[in-house]
């Protein structure tokens, strides 16, 4: 079932959407020629570092320079004191009871989380400027910290003066009256308390930045690791009071974000503001450390989730509560995360009829929370997830037939959930069919009673996934609370040639937009997919554009470069139309050529009324000249993706060893722009989830340290740790959008954990153990078995 | 995080441990990168540079060649407080840290004692105290200590830090146990045993 790749020249013309075409950014990516942030090389540039806190908690006495600026090379040191401009960073999305607290670029007389900034040391070196950040004396007075968002809101001490108790906000959706009804009525109920543990964002390329500013124009150029430029531009512009027109922000090649570079951090504005301090440029680049104590982590969850069946086995309720950490202050997108992208995804792929969900946020002592690789979706089909094993096993039915049996039938959509959003299309048990297939299932449920006669533990692990992306229309988003609009820019160019560079407001870091673009214009447009190319990630060459997140990009910017290439499709047919000397309802267009219909040796290539189109020798009418569009486009709801993914383990429970026999995942993105760039998101997603629900999770101590401050005591997976997959999809288009695509980027990190777990679960069954919390570490297997009695 | 254990050192008194345990001097050169160990006034304000400037070349005589008068003169003192600059090897780093201890009790066979260093992107707070328990073949020093850590050195796990204790405690105890045992060659000779017995 694995993708073939296929050259791009030996594709049709008429097929080049839907192939499964070579990457065409690969070659650079993979021989050097790829220009990342700390590629970039300037005259007279210089280096930055940043003295961070060694407390989570602290106020501070005294910051001592002197040793700092005496020392060589150093060009400069800076403090809160000398910071001349608001230096407070934003958040972007706004509740009604969200406590906004200062998040100031440095960190003046206190200090929250270790890793909080409190000075920038800029020297000619970077080796320099690290050292003279050691030669900063900063005098702490310790303050009591803490990291669980359930301690914080109970009684540990205030992190911030204006959020009293630690609550950052309190948010509910749902109907509580209705749900504690359908409880009281209900025959069986389940319930699990689960921690949905912090995870580091580890993208291969560390954040960084490089600022050039021209006194003379006062234009200053940030080239950095961003997922959103424009974005960028328009705080940047804010927070370093620099006017928004005269600020370009640059993404060159970007390696990976999974959200951690969607947010607006202190360090990137402190380069930008120091580079127009000194008048030279300026570099920042983040060590792996640093990126460790300071990308925003995600998940960060404590939730009790409670599920209600009727006695015949139909889902009648849902609760659930959780607290959501936020760290120590509040992320760009944070308040969102655990809000309206959590709690609008708790009817799963199930048709519940009353749910009801409240969420505390908490400000504790680690660094902020915020969007990571399916951001609020994936706690949401975790907890979802977890609860119908058990309601299944309450009710003692299979939990494939009571995931069948509470489906959202196929022919109910559009859906209409009990919390605030409508599904666009679904078949949720043709993804279930075609994954019991694979699984071969009734044959493994026998080979499972087998084996555990024989005193061996083999568990299969259900994730009937559904996930919300493009997030959409604006007007909806602003009335959640989001401080920005969600449509997407795209400006479709024919050159006088006949070639086409087609911008996009995206900003890709990894996905292969360049190929995908390319595949979308080309087919919209009838010409070859070598004549198109495609640009991302620059304030100064796109129109203003949102960015690259929440699997967002194929559904909004895909869909706008196709408004785009039709009305350059429009355009380019009127020309034809005149300089055919035929009407226009008369032109077809297909293939790149205009045809005058019932005249088919009467016809124009659309290449050459580019052509046509900028000598302006020959226009209709008042026409313009040349050919280009812009659209800005703002699709009509989301996209819901949604599929199924099962693990088949094998447990040992006198060791906690665990291995994976199979994994098996059938996903329905809509249509496929590329079948191989599909298989790889789902991979790396797959990987992802794994790597939560096995290995990874942020610790710390009872001071707030970070015990797993590097990759050796934080395992991000490796090839040996992921099992084999096995993919297959099915298609189901969006009507929503042109293309009918929905989103993939982020299926497979909110699919995997709950197959694993459940898998596990299921395997242990026989030893009475209903939930495990993540990561499902050996010893904690074992522990789990153990604390049971370990008998059967 | 904690650490514990016993050391044993044989045929040595509890007396004489605890005098060499006792001593500021010997405890500096014992152990493993710490560059002075010096009685302060005020714990919170104590000038490092101007400590490590007036260092004597010199350490006074310890045992076993020392004046025992001189040791129980310079002896820890319960609520006494000592600074000491202590630079450690951890993984790929070399903190200094500046430290300062406070005896919290010293009652024979018992010293219990607490401190706090700083590093420029490190620092630790500790809680510490031995027992010296005798026995057939000589003396087991049982300790045990709880320390906070913070910043780098935290963040480079427990994994990197609990060696790096283990061998600044087990250096520091051989090196002690060396000491004691040159008192020990020292009594085929004379009295030292008996002059300690008689101090104590």
């Amino acid at each position: 079932m694995s993708v073939e790749s296929v050259d791009p020249d030996e594709v049709d013309a008429a097929d080049i959407l839907g192939s499964a075409i070579e990457r065409r950014e690969d070659p650079a990516l993979l021989t050097g020629d790829a220009e990342y942030t700390d590629d970039i090389q300037l005259p007279q540039m210089a280096h930055m570092a940043i003295k961070r806190s060694q407390h989570a908690h602290a106020a501070i006495d005294d910051i001592d320079t002197a040793a700092a600026e005496e020392m060589d090379e150093v060009v400069a040191v800076f403090t809160a004191e000398d910071i001349d401009v608001p230096g407070n960073l934003p958040v972007g999305w706004l509740l009604d009871t969200l406590e906004q607290v200062d998040h100031p670029i440095l960190a003046q007389d206190r200090v929250r989380y270790q890793g909080d900034a409190i000075a920038v040391v800029v020297a000619e070196e970077r080796y320099a400027a690290h050292d003279a950040v050691d030669a900063i004396n900063v005098d702490y007075e310790r303050l009591e910290a803490v990291t669980s968002p359930r301690a914080a809101l109970n009684g540990a001490a205030d992190l911030h003066d204006d959020a009293p108790g630690n609550t950052a906000f309190e948010w509910e959706i749902g109907d509580e009256t209705k749900t504690d009804q359908a409880f009281a009525d209900a025959s069986h109920t389940a319930s699990v308390d689960l921690e949905n543990q912090l995870l580091i964002p580890n993208a291969m390329e560390p954040r960084g930045a490089v600022a050039d500013y021209n006194p003379s124009t006062e234009e200053l150029e940030v080239a950095m690791t961003t997922q959103n430029p424009h974005l960028h531009r328009l705080l940047m512009s804010g927070v370093i009071d620099h006017p928004e027109h005269k600020l370009q922000i640059r993404a060159p090649d970007v390696g990976g974000g999974f959200g951690s570079k969607i947010h607006h951090y202190a360090d990137e504005a402190l380069a930008a503001w120091a580079a127009k301090q000194l008048e030279r440029p300026v570099k920042w680049i983040a060590t792996r450390s640093e990126t460790y104590l300071t990308d925003a982590q995600g998940r960060g969850h404590e939730t009790h989730g409670e599920i209600a069946m009727d006695d015949e086995g139909d889902i009648v309720g849902l609760k659930i509560e959780t607290d959501a950490n936020l760290g120590a202050y509040l992320s760009t997108f944070a308040p969102a995360v655990p809000t309206y992208l959590y709690g609008t995804l708790l009817s799963g792929q199930y048709d519940i009829p009353a749910i009801h969900c409240e969420v505390t946020g908490a400000f504790t002592n680690v660094p902020p929370v915020d969007a990571y690789r399916g951001a609020g979706r994936p706690e949401a089909s975790y907890v979802v997830e977890r609860l119908i094993d058990l309601a299944a096993r309450e009710v003692e039915m299979d939990p494939a037939e009571f995931r069948r049996q509470n489906f959202v039938p196929d022919d109910a959509f559009p859906y209409e959930t009990q919390v605030a959003v409508v599904y666009d299309s679904g078949d949720y048990e043709k993804t279930l069919d075609r994954a019991l297939e694979m699984l071969e299932y009734e044959d493994f449920r026998e080979r499972q009673a087998e084996a555990r006669e024989n005193g061996r533990y083999l568990g299969l692990g259900f994730s009937a996934y559904i996930e919300a992306c493009g997030l959409a229309p604006s007007e909806l988003a602003g009335q959640l609370g989001a401080q920005a609009g969600l449509w997407e820019s795209s400006l479709v160019r024919f050159h006088p040639s006949g070639t086409v560079t087609a911008f996009c407001g995206t900003s890709g870091h990894g996905q292969g937009h360049d190929t995908t673009y390319a595949q979308i214009v080309a087919n919209e447009l009838g010409i070859d997919y070598d004549d198109v190319d495609v640009v991302e990630g620059d304030t100064d060459e796109i129109p203003h554009g949102m960015g690259t997140y929440g699997s967002r990009s194929a559904a909004v910017g895909g869909s706008s470069l196709v408004t785009s290439a039709r009305k350059v499709v429009e355009k380019a047919k009127s020309i034809a139309a005149h300089q055919l000397e035929a009407d226009e309802d008369d032109i077809e267009f297909e293939a790149g050529e205009f045809r005058v219909a019932g005249a088919p040796d009467r016809s124009m290539h659309i290449q050459e009324i580019a052509q046509q189109a900028y000598l302006a020798h020959d226009m209709p009418g008042e026409m313009e000249p040349g050919l280009e569009a812009t659209s800005f486009y703002d699709p009509d709801n989301f996209v819901f993706p949604f599929g199924m993914h099962a693990a088949v383990v094998e447990v040992d429970p006198d060791t906690g060893e665990l291995e994976f026999e199979r994994y098996v995942a059938v996903d329905d993105v809509g249509n496929q722009i590329n079948p191989k760039i599909v298989e790889g998101q789902i991979h790396g997603g797959v990987a992802q989830g794994i790597g939560q629900a096995r290995y990874e999770g942020a610790e710390y101590d009872d001071n707030g340290q970070l015990l797993t401050g590097s990759m050796q005591d934080y395992a991000v997976p490796k090839a040996e740790h992921i099992p084999e997959m096995e993919t297959d999809s099915t298609v189901t288009p969006s009507p929503h959008n042109p293309l009918g695509v929905k989103g993939v980027g982020e299926a497979g990190t909110i699919a995997a954990p709950q197959a694993v777990v459940n898998a596990v679960v299921d395997a242990l069954e026989p030893f009475g153990v209903d939930h495990i919390d993540m990561p499902l570490k050996d010893e904690k297997i074992w522990r789990a078995v153990h604390e049971n009695g370990g008998e059967e | 995080m904690e650490f514990d254990g016993t050391f044993t050192i044989e045929d040595v008194s509890t007396e004489e441990v605890w005098l060499a345990l006792s001593d500021p001097v010997l405890i500096k050169q014992c152990l493993p990168g710490c560059q002075f160990m010096t009685r302060v006034e005020d714990p919170d304000a104590v000038d490092f540079e101007a400590l490590r400037e007036s260092e004597p070349d010199d350490d006074p005589a310890t045992l076993p060649e020392a004046d025992l008068e001189d040791i129980s003169d310079r002896a820890f003192e319960e609520g006494a407080h000592y600074a000491a600059l202590l630079q450690l090897s951890v993984g790929s780093v070399k903190p200094s840290f500046r430290t300062v201890v406070t005896i919290d009790e010293r009652d024979f066979p018992v010293m219990n004692a607490s401190g706090e260093g700083s590093a420029s992107d490190s620092s630790f707070e500790m809680a510490s105290g031995m027992t010296l328990v005798e026995t057939d073949e000589g003396v087991d020093i049982e300790w045990h200590a709880e320390a906070d850590v913070f910043g780098t050195i935290a963040q480079m796990g427990q994994r990197v830090i609990s060696p790096v204790a283990n061998r600044v405690v087990n250096r520091f105890f051989s090196n002690v146990e060396d000491r004691l045992t040159e008192v020990a060659d020292d009594n085929d000779g004379g009295g030292l045993r008996d002059r300690i017995q008689d101090l104590l």
